[in-house]
């Protein structure tokens, strides 16, 4: 009997998504959500980098932006898509299915933010780099970047005593959505030599998670 | 080094086998290549990174390391963890649109499973071309102007493979058992592993023996463990084994139910584990506990164009396209793995997948949808 609720877990990975990142994130995930929404303001134009179900997209959206969330999983753009039209909001979101390598074809400063949670953990050293480099190609200057994610501690003894926190938190995690997520390494020196300029950096008490805000400097300054 | 290095690589990854085992995604120089040597592009599956590297020796060429989640390219691809988009996104972020002025790449043919070369071609301008199955052929492919013999477009299981099925199950069931059996019964570990292995070596070396007997009809997803006839196989084994240990608790004297009990126990559950989607193991079968062993390849004869896509992709050689009528056919369909590389690479979306109960899985269904753990595509079929 118990293989078969596990089988059956097993079956619906991404509508299982968001509940799985909470148990991982122990929650404080939405928290860090909302506090890096409100650095956006009404008629922005707003890209969700790996939006996955629409978390930021939608509370983006709510506060009158209109979004355009990216995702390479299109059955999560389809729980977004489900999510966008329930909030009434589909009007002011568009989804689109397409990886950070495509960032190419979008125009050069159009953003006003530039936003993206738990993604950059889920890109290689390469992506995350071309990321960085479109990201202030296609901001506005003074458009800002704001990212919610899990870093790498800086101090070994963090390190240790988050990856043992976290093993019995990937297990489940995995578990029940096939989904986890790996540590982003220098995040705020990979920023800095992007050339933008960080504006505030919360960690939690383990620092092993990052509320990053930075802004694109205005032209000559840099 | 190098050699230390693909050793160390080949006996960690058989041994832990059945696990992930990623390496570092990016772009590697082989040799000296310039703008117009050829680029290769696998999965971030370590062993299969060193192997292709060792295939590669002696040319000059650039190997793309794309991100599969460190799981092999066939099961990456098919399971939706090597998709497009890793594809284009090593495409774009490794730096070889500086370094080549073609616009070729050969992909592991096995990827065509979830990569779509049309896709690629239209997002990127890279021109996809199905190199062959195993590493070990590209020498091959390249002397032979990038063209595949049909044997290198084909999976096999050689007695090399099965022997590193055999040491990977046996590993990791003998951990697993061994761990159960420390406060248990401790004097059990040894023997118990001997069989461990024994039995597993057994099953996947004396493979071709039985395999003409192998079906994944008519069987239960409850029954992933009965490959065989509903189980003939396991209690054929078992049966054997408890006459042994009859046999043998009577030579060495020490015959006594209590005896017979518990070593009967431990040994169905051996065999039953080491049995355990014994076909999933293998590259010739479907595994026993994907749905989609039901299903058959159906081929829309007025869609169909004869570009021949299907015939570069199939990993069984199912197909062959009549050059005059213009028109693949299948006549080794009864080869077919259902593994939806044709349905996903044909461009007239002249294949789709069909149900028993006649019901029709279509290929946007295919590409879109891809296996998860379980063997399942979180997509209903459609009535036809």
């Amino acid at each position: 009997m118990s293989t078969y609720i596990l089988m059956k877990l097993l079956e619906s990975a991404p509508s299982r998504y968001d509940k799985g990142i909470r148990i991982l994130t122990l929650g404080r995930l939405d928290r860090a959500y909302e506090r890096l929404i409100s650095y956006i303001a009404n008629g922005q134009k707003v890209l969700d980098i790996g939006c996955g179900t629409g978390a930021l997209t939608i509370r983006a959206a709510r506060k009158g932006a209109r979004v355009k969330g990216i995702d390479v999983n299109s059955q999560m753009l389809e729980m977004a898509h489900k999510r966008a039209r329930e909030a009434k909001l589909a009007q002011n979101i568009e989804l689109c299915e397409m990886g950070v390598a495509e960032l190419g074809s979008e125009e050069s400063e159009s953003y006003d933010a530039v936003m993206s949670g738990l993604c950059f953990s889920e890109l290689t050293e390469n992506e995350l780099h071309y990321t960085l480099k479109e990201a202030k190609r296609i901001l506005k200057p003074e458009g800002l970047l704001l990212i919610a994610d899990e870093v790498r501690p800086n101090s070994l003894i963090k390190r240790i005593l988050n990856r043992l926190m976290r093993i019995p938190l990937v297990v489940i995690t995995y578990l029940l959505t096939q989904t986890t997520t790996h540590a982003v390494k220098d995040l705020p020196q990979k920023i800095k030599e992007s050339g933008l300029l960080i504006e505030s950096v919360r960690l939690n008490k383990m620092e092993s998670f990052i509320e990053l805000v930075a802004k694109k400097p205005e032209e000559g300054t840099r | 080094m190098r050699l230390l290095n693909y050793i160390a690589a080949n006996i960690a990854g058989t041994l832990l086998r059945l696990l992930p085992f990623p390496c570092k995604t990016g772009l590697i120089k082989i040799g000296n290549p310039d703008g117009n040597s050829p680029v290769f592009l696998t999965g971030n599956y370590r062993l299969t990174v060193e192997r292709v590297k060792r295939a590669l020796r002696g040319i000059d060429a650039y190997l793309l390391v794309a991100n599969s989640r460190g799981i092999n390219v066939w099961c990456s691809a098919t399971g939706g963890r090597f998709t497009n988009h890793d594809v284009i996104s090593i495409l774009k972020t490794s730096g070889i649109e500086e370094l080549v002025a073609h616009r070729n790449v050969i992909l592991p043919q096995l990827a065509a499973t979830g990569v779509e070369a049309e896709i690629i071609q239209k997002k990127t301008a890279w021109k996809v071309s199905w190199g062959p199955v195993y590493a070990k052929d590209i020498p091959l492919f390249i002397e032979n102007k990038l063209k595949k013999t049909p044997a290198m477009r084909e999976v096999v299981f050689p007695w090399r493979q099965r022997t590193e099925m055999a040491i990977a199950w046996a590993f990791t069931t003998s951990l697993i058992l061994a761990l159960i059996m420390l406060p248990l019964w401790r004097e059990a570990i040894f023997p118990l592993v001997f069989i461990v292995w024994g039995l597993s070596f057994l099953i996947f070396i004396s493979f071709p023996l039985y395999s003409h007997w192998l079906s994944s009809e008519g069987k239960r997803i409850g029954f992933v463990f009965f490959d065989f006839g509903q189980g003939g196989f396991q209690l054929i084994l078992w049966g054997i084994l408890i006459l042994g240990l009859v046999a043998y608790g009577i030579l060495i004297g020490g015959f006594t139910w209590g005896f017979i009990f518990r070593w009967g126990f431990v040994l169905t559950v051996v065999v039953l584990i080491l049995s355990l989607d014994l076909m999933g193991s293998t590259p010739v079968y479907k595994s026993g506990l994907h749905e989609d062993r039901l299903l058959r390849v159906v081929l829309d004869a007025e869609k169909c164009k004869g570009a021949g896509f299907c015939e570069q992709v199939c990993p069984r050689n199912c197909y062959q396209v009549d050059r005059n009528r213009r028109m693949a056919t299948m006549p080794r369909a009864e080869r077919c793995v259902q593994c939806g590389a044709c349905i996903v690479q044909c461009p007239f979306d002249a294949l789709c997948f069909e149900s028993p109960k006649g019901e029709i899985l279509p290929p946007q269904a295919i590409r879109k949808f891809k296996l998860n753990l379980m063997g399942k595509r979180l997509v209903k079929a459609e009535k036809k």
